[in-house]
């Protein structure tokens, strides 16, 4: 899915601080585009690439904050610094709120955007991963047959085998073979490694037995 | 001697008749006269034959003398002639001259003589001829003559003594308007000098007196020139004589700064009024003055705190738009920030690309320009200068606010249309003042939107206006102003808006007023529309 060098993503109307900002990225090793306004982004992004977004809070017509909600509709993590000319309290709390990574006021130094920047690709590298491994652990999970799945269930919420089998009406030894071929299609070595697993796949636990 | 006398008293009297018929008429007679000594008897007989004797009216009987008619006589009967002729004449000259008066006596005096002389020469000639038996008797004919003479005479002693009294009284009340006059001219609080033709002062009263600062010795006699400056006076001369060629008076309140000369060196502002006075002999320019040296103070002072007031509020308005100023700063320090580290940072390679860095350069450079024109901008808008009215484009006016405000209405998410008509002649105005003016109008225009749903949209234009001069115009969609308040809003202290001190549209009408300028609000379909016409400068068209 996800590869190649991260990328930063430059939206302002002003094309002189877009030529600058480039510049600056690009001496720091880093590969920047530039998009003049919002819709344009939106257009246009690699959404596969990792990276971050600089973004401009004031533009005519379509603004920093909500080009933010446009993104995070469209389920994007990619982390946002915004930068503004003058900020005012309720605009980055908004903001923030609204998963910013970074608020930063114009003219910044190099150093505090540049950091700025390295972290929000880290944090972008970082959700990418984990995501990745999400439909890693998703993928095991959707080669389980339903009475395996079954069987993750009660074993997430702790039961003993003989309980399992009690539940689902069946014998012991039958549970110990799907308890095994579970193990073995989750790639988890011991229990705790499957408990691990399924919380990150986000897969709940079998109710308690009643009685 | 009668003819004589005669000819004398209708020529002097009447101031008429020809000369030459008069010598004529006095040339014959004196050839009839010598011709009575040196012919026959005497020029009516050349012989006297006998006595006849004739009957007087009451029975008198008188001798008259009879014989053969002496023809030496027609000189006289020419003489007599020419006479009647010369008086006739006078008559008429008198006659055409008009009046009653004048018809009156050419008809008595004139028709007397004639009447006298014609009779009296025919009697004569018809006694010489025999034809009558009577004395030559002139006496009854002059009698009429006198007597006619005498009533006109009695007529022109009486119309004597009549103009005597009426000059007399004519005098008294002369001297009685000289006396008003002079009150006049005394009591009145401005100064007066009367300066004649020759340009001498003839008459001061004491508030020119301490105007200039002169006793009234100095100034009588003197010419104008001394109270005149001497910058002034080249202007003067052409003024005077223009003046004097065309004698309107100076039109108030277009009236140029003019100064008096005191005494002392110093000059004193005065408004000055010109009335020329005419007289049979001479003519006089009554000058009336005014110092003004408190009104202009009081004007400066009263144009000081309106400029101090109209500055206050453009910094109050600065104030407003601070964020949006910022903005339009920072955004050129942010670019040459960036580009000026990051060409450090490529400088600090061993491969330096130094066309790169020239193209940082040409960045910076130019966003350094843009920076200090919008601080230049500012600056202009906050200084507290002298007003400067100058000929500008009313769209420049447009584009500097546009250029401080963008920010701000886009932080307010107001959508902002101009319509400016390009090649528009130039005003004459301040550029900050009338940009402070329509800053106003658009954040008015802003707040106006405020509680109106719907998207916020301002439109400026600017255009010909319909009057001549320009008009620049600013409507929104604020729902409108209520018809009884569109005059009452450019009052001060009037506000429709919940924070507003309403001072806003006060100070943008009085900035208009004094441009020469007229500023009104009118409703247009769902919002306001503030229309502003300002004067095309001199030098337009």
């Amino acid at each position: 899915m996800t590869s190649g060098t991260p990328i930063v993503f430059v939206v302002d109307d002003d094309a002189s601080v877009l030529r600058g900002l480039k510049r600056l990225l690009r001496s720091a090793g880093f590969t920047a585009e530039t998009f003049a306004s919002a819709p344009e982004f939106l257009e246009r992004y690699d959404r596969d690439v990792a990276g971050c977004v600089i973004l401009d809070l004031t533009m005519p017509g379509f603004d920093g904050l909500q080009m933010q909600k446009a993104l995070a509709d469209r389920g994007s993590v990619l982390p946002i610094i915004f930068l503004t000319g003058h900020g005012d309290i309720a605009t980055s709390v908004q903001a923030m709120k609204g998963g910013a990574v970074d608020f930063l006021t114009k003219p910044v130094n190099d150093e505090e955007l540049l950091t700025a920047v390295r972290m929000a690709i880290q944090r972008c590298e970082a959700l990418y991963q984990a995501r990745e491994e999400i439909a890693i652990i998703r993928r095991r999970v959707a080669t389980l047959t339903p009475r395996e799945r079954e069987v993750l269930t009660h074993l997430l919420s702790g039961k003993l085998n003989k309980q399992i089998a009690a539940d689902l009406g069946t014998v012991e030894h039958t549970i110990k073979v799907h308890r095994a071929r579970v193990m073995q299609k989750m790639q988890a070595h011991t229990l705790a490694a499957l408990v691990r697993l399924a919380e990150r796949a986000g897969i709940d636990a079998a109710p308690p037995t009643e009685g | 001697m009668i003819v004589l006398s005669i000819i004398g008293f209708v020529h002097f009297y009447f101031e008429a008749g020809r000369r030459w018929l008069a010598y004529a008429a006095i040339a014959f007679r004196l050839l009839a006269l010598l011709l009575n000594f040196a012919t026959g008897v005497n020029l009516n007989f050349q012989d006297v034959t006998g006595l006849g004797r004739a009957t007087l009216w009451g029975g008198v009987v008188v001798a008259v003398p009879v014989g053969i008619p002496n023809a030496w006589q027609i000189f006289a009967q020419i003489g007599n002639l020419l006479l009647v002729v010369f008086v006739v004449d006078a008559s008429i000259t008198l006659w055409r001259r008009g009046d009653s008066v004048a018809r009156r006596r050419a008809l008595l005096v004139g028709g007397s003589i004639v009447l006298c002389v014609v009779v009296v020469a025919s009697f004569g000639a018809l006694i010489v001829a025999g034809a009558v038996h009577a004395p030559t008797i002139l006496t009854p004919g002059f009698l009429v003559v006198v007597l006619a003479m005498g009533y006109e005479l009695s007529w022109d002693v009486i119309a004597a003594a009549q103009l005597t009294a009426k000059l007399r009284t004519s005098e008294i009340s002369l001297r009685a308007s000289e006396e008003q006059f002079r009150a006049v001219v005394e009591s009145v609080p401005n100064a007066i000098l009367l300066v004649d033709g020759q340009g001498k002062v003839t008459l001061t009263n004491p508030q020119a007196q301490a105007l200039f600062g002169y006793a009234r010795e100095e100034m009588v006699g003197r010419p104008v020139e001394l109270l005149i400056p001497q910058w002034h006076l080249s202007a003067h001369e052409t003024y005077h004589q223009s003046y004097a060629a065309d004698a309107r008076p100076p039109v108030m309140g277009v009236a140029r700064e003019l100064y008096a000369l005191h005494k002392d060196g110093s000059e004193v502002p005065v408004e000055m009024v010109l009335k020329p006075m005419q007289t049979v002999d001479a003519s006089f320019v009554l000058v009336s003055l005014v110092d003004v040296t408190e009104r202009r103070q009081n004007e400066r002072t009263a144009a000081r705190q309106r400029d101090e007031i109209s500055h206050l509020s453009r910094v109050a308005m600065l104030g407003e738009l601070s964020g949006s100023i910022a903005h339009e700063i920072n955004q050129p320090l942010m670019g040459i920030l960036s580009n000026a580290q990051a060409a450090q940072r490529f400088l600090a390679r061993d491969d330096v690309n130094l066309d790169e860095v020239r193209e940082i350069l040409v960045d910076i450079v130019e966003d350094d320009k843009r920076a200090g024109e919008v601080i230049r901008r500012l600056r202009a808008l906050l200084k507290k200068g002298e007003v400067q009215n100058r000929p500008l484009d009313i769209n420049s006016v447009v584009d500097d606010v546009m250029r401080l405000a963008r920010n701000d209405l886009m932080n307010r998410d107001v959508a902002v249309s101009t319509e400016l008509t390009p090649d528009l002649p130039p005003v004459v105005g301040d550029q900050i003042q009338l940009q402070q003016v329509l800053l106003n109008l658009v954040m008015n225009a802003c707040e106006a939107m405020e509680a109106v749903s719907g998207t916020p949209q301002v439109h400026i234009r600017t255009r010909r206006a319909d009057g001549g001069g320009v008009e620049m115009s600013v409507s929104d969609r604020g729902g409108g102003i209520p018809p009884g308040d569109l005059e009452r809003i450019f009052e001060p202290f009037v506000t429709t808006k919940e924070h507003g001190i309403g001072l806003g549209l006060s100070i943008c009408h009085t900035i208009i007023i004094a441009h020469g300028g007229r500023l009104w609000a009118e409703n247009i379909g769902g919002g306001a529309m503030f229309r502003c016409t300002l004067p095309l400068s001199d030098h337009a068209e």
